[in-house]
């Protein structure tokens, strides 16, 4: 009975897939916020590192990875697949359920897998430091780590209500040798805009976002770099998904469905990409892709596929999208990395055409799933993570009642040793399950940005 | 110095340990039960448990405050209501009176919902009022939840805030027969410590109730901007009338006000009136908040909305709003409209407004009392 299924290092993914290459039509195009016209690469040039511009609108099917990315990566990938026997056994289901497990890297997630490309390619054009965003601090500490690795002074805009929930995540930063500043902070013209607007406001990444575009647009030897929604990003964490799909080969596997949770998009754009190209290419045209979000932000599941901006003041460019409009601000709820209120606009895209589709689920009934996957497999999960694990969980139960064999693939994407306060919560009774007022909110939308 | 006026309502809660369900106007018959005062015990308890001296209270003689504090061996007070031996509603009323005479900061009392309504009579919202429990009955939001949580409000000088709480008059008489009938008195402002959850180093705090209800009535002012067309019927509360507020309207604090866009059509509504209104509507929705420590939705406190109201309204078209504080102290929030089956329509879970586009799923039950 295997349990871990595992790649040599010879056998890690040499290049992304890059799924644009796949879809029947291309993406509608980013447009500038004033002009509204389709923007070009000189627009993203001020703030990105021409590489990834390039990437960001390449319909190549795949990308080489750098051999010094590579070696990075080799750090902890490829990461291993788990068999949930345990799980399983304690479920009573005929599914077989496995997780690919993106806790074993330094930061403890998935997003050094697109943090150590990106500070790459800046430090290849001679940038000399790096600004970002981080919601729940997942993507902060992994941008510290990656600036480290290549020399790169690395500024990170925490949204404030984690930088007060997970201090010690800002202590990972600190130890990789960034900046972190909570945000709205006092340091940009759009923080000190959003303070006066709401001195006590919680933050979100809209927010947050706006002050790292800001920082890297006003200092020539800065550049942005952000966690996930871009297209980019998703390309570089399709790793996750070649190396799951190799190592069900290994054991003559096939997902039925594959799960991870969504909130900019990228962690489920990695485990699903690959399977979600077999989909659209027609090899393997019935496979279940499912994002999980939290019903306290339910993008996918309840937002309007319309441009709008990706952050709050209204620097980046708008994009095709699914959003809860750039001027939601999402409850404090603890899975901080799923509080935004757009998504990737491929993601979206296959959403809409139906390749995809979004679940969402409460903060409290995740907390159930993660706790039963704690005292089955072991392993604590992060807030987010916990949202993929309880839609496995369901898809493995629905299997029990229908009896069918299902094959679950999941990502599990990161560790919660850094948010037992959320754990504690839990114990306590005093999670609030914080729902979406959506057809209230309906009205309220009217706001976003009009389209030509 | 703080000044605090302090009384004790020597009788409250006398009737519920001989099965009479509130002791207004059953005093004697309680006696001859066998009841015994119960309010002084709980009165010296949370009175112990004061730290420090920079609280000089303002009390009344005997039972009524002067006892309990020597019991507490509290010397920072001054006896400024001489109490009858037979003590009643007009003392509490009288010796408010003389309390904010006197300036004092907020009034603290110990008794039941009765002794509450008799200090709302006289300070209003003059002051914040604070209850030490000791009644049959404590509908009202202004009562701490025990003596000791009573004790530590006015153990954190400075760090307290002030909130709206509900006075809710009882019904006794239907209440002796099994039913309860609560109307809502009047809104007290009570000092409260904001919730905080704190594990190691990692807090998390909760919006000030001011700022609550301002997102709160900005996101159903928006929503009413977006559908002028649609009659809306807002309930009591000071979340209602927020909203009215930011609308630009000026609305009854505890009656039902009916209005289309930015305009009022009617004011304090009845069963009959809202019925007569809605008649000649195509679309209407109710705005209600959450009433009472018990956290009764609809039947108490919002009697003018009747179970033909609600059906003819639809589930769907009623929204609860109620602030984090508020929904954080009723874990579970009650539907009696006095028809089973359509408390049971209700479902396990209703969606209540919390925020600025943001909601709450709380549990529901239905009393089946």
């Amino acid at each position: 009975m295997q349990t871990k299924i595992l790649l040599d290092e010879e056998q890690m993914p040499k290049k992304w897939y890059n799924i644009q290459a796949d879809l029947p039509t291309p993406l509608d195009p980013p447009l500038h916020p004033q002009t509204k016209k389709p923007i070009g690469p000189d627009d993203l040039a001020a703030i990105f590192p021409m590489e990834l511009i390039k990437q960001e609108v390449s319909t190549q099917r795949s990308i080489d990875i750098p051999a010094d990315v590579q070696d990075v990566l080799r750090l902890w990938r490829p990461s291993p697949l788990y068999r949930a026997h345990r799980l399983e056994k304690h479920l009573k289901t005929p599914a077989k359920i496995y997780y690919k497990w993106e806790g074993v890297s330094p930061a403890g997630s998935h997003k050094p897998n697109t943090s150590v490309p990106q500070a790459y390619y800046n430090m290849k054009q001679g940038v000399e430091r790096l600004a970002t965003e981080t919601g729940a601090g997942q993507w902060g500490s992994a941008l510290a780590f990656a600036t480290m690795l290549y020399g790169l002074k690395c500024t990170i805009y925490m949204v404030r209500s984690s930088y007060t929930q997970k201090p010690y995540r800002k202590s990972m930063m600190q130890v990789w040798g960034a900046e972190c500043i909570p945000s709205p902070s006092t340091t940009t013209k759009s923080g000190q805009a959003m303070l006066a607007k709401d001195p006590e406001t919680p933050g979100s990444l809209g927010m947050a976002i706006s002050e790292a575009v800001e920082d890297a647009a006003s200092h020539s030897n800065t550049n942005y770099s952000l966690g996930s929604v871009l297209n980019h990003v998703c390309l570089h964490q399709t790793v996750m998904g070649l190396e799951a799909r190799e190592q069900l080969a290994m054991v003559d596997d096939y997902p039925d469905v594959v799960i991870g949770c969504v909130g900019g998009g990228s962690n489920f754009a990695g485990i699903s990409f690959p399977f979600a190209g077999d989909k659209l290419t027609g090899k393997h045209r019935d496979t279940d892709l499912i994002g999980v979000e939290p019903a306290s932000c339910p993008t996918l599941t309840k937002g309007l596929y319309t441009y709008d901006l990706a952050d709050e003041a209204g620097y980046t460019p708008l994009l095709k999208m699914f959003t809860l409009g750039h001027d939601f601000v999402p409850p404090s709820i603890h899975a901080g990395g799923l509080r935004y209120h757009g998504d990737s606009p491929i993601v979206s895209r296959l959403v809409h055409d139906g390749v995809m589709r979004g679940i969402s689920y409460h903060q409290s009934e995740v907390f159930d799933a993660a706790q039963t996957f704690s005292r089955t497999e072991g392993i604590i999960v992060a807030p987010e993570t916990s949202h993929a694990v309880k839609g496995a969980i369901d898809e493995a139960l629905k299997c029990k009642k229908s009896g069918e064999k299902k094959t679950i693939l999941f990502n599990c994407s990161g560790h919660g040793n850094f948010d037992m306060s959320a754990y504690d919560a839990y114990y306590a009774g005093t999670l609030v399950d914080y729902e979406y007022p959506d057809e209230l909110i309906k009205e309220s939308l009217a706001r976003i940005p009009k389209v030509p | 110095m703080r000044q605090i006026g302090f009384l004790v309502n020597p009788f409250a809660g006398m009737g519920g340990a001989v099965g009479l369900k509130g002791t207004d106007g059953l005093l004697e018959e309680a006696k001859k039960r066998g009841a015994v005062p119960l309010a002084p015990a709980r009165a010296l308890a949370a009175l112990r448990l004061l730290r420090g001296s920079d609280i000089h209270f303002l009390t009344c003689s005997g039972s009524m405050g002067e006892d309990e504090m020597k019991e507490a061996g509290i010397t920072t007070y001054s006896v400024e209501y001489k109490a009858p031996e037979m003590t009643g509603a007009d003392d509490t009323r009288n010796a408010c009176r003389i309390f904010l005479g006197h300036a004092v900061d907020a009034i603290v009392f110990c008794g039941g919902d009765g002794t509450a309504r008799d200090v709302y009579d006289i300070v209003g919202t003059h002051v914040s009022v604070l209850g030490i429990p000791a009644g049959v009955k404590m509908y009202s939001g202004v009562f701490a939840i025990t003596p000791a949580a009573a004790a530590e409000i006015l153990n954190t000088a400075g760090e307290v805030g002030v909130r709206d709480a509900e006075v809710v008059d009882v019904d006794e008489e239907a209440y002796r027969h099994g039913h309860l009938r609560t109307t809502l008195y009047g809104y007290a402002r009570t000092p409260y410590i904001p919730e905080r959850v704190a594990s190691s180093k990692q807090v998390f705090e909760q919006p000030d109730e001011e700022r609550a209800k301002a997102e709160i009535a900005q996101f159903i002012a928006e929503v009413i901007d977006g559908t002028p067309e649609v009659l809306t019927l807002l309930g009591p509360g000071t979340t209602t009338a927020k909203i009215a507020q930011v609308l630009g309207i000026k609305k009854t604090l505890l009656g039902f006000d009916a209005i289309r866009g930015r305009e009022l059509v009617a004011a304090d509504l009845n069963e009959g009136g809202i019925l007569a209104l809605i008649n000649d509507e195509k679309k209407w929705r109710l705005i209600i908040s959450i009433i009472g420590s018990q956290g009764f939705v609809l039947g108490r406190g919002t009697q003018q909305v009747s179970a033909d109201i609600i059906r003819k309204t639809g589930i769907k078209n009623i929204i609860v709003v109620a602030t984090p504080y508020k929904l954080s102290h009723t874990p579970v929030l009650y539907i009696d409209t006095g028809d089973s089956a359509l408390n049971a329509s209700f479902g396990d879970h209703i969606q209540v407004i919390s925020g600025y586009r943001i909601a709450q799923r709380k549990r529901l039950f239905q009393p089946d009392y």
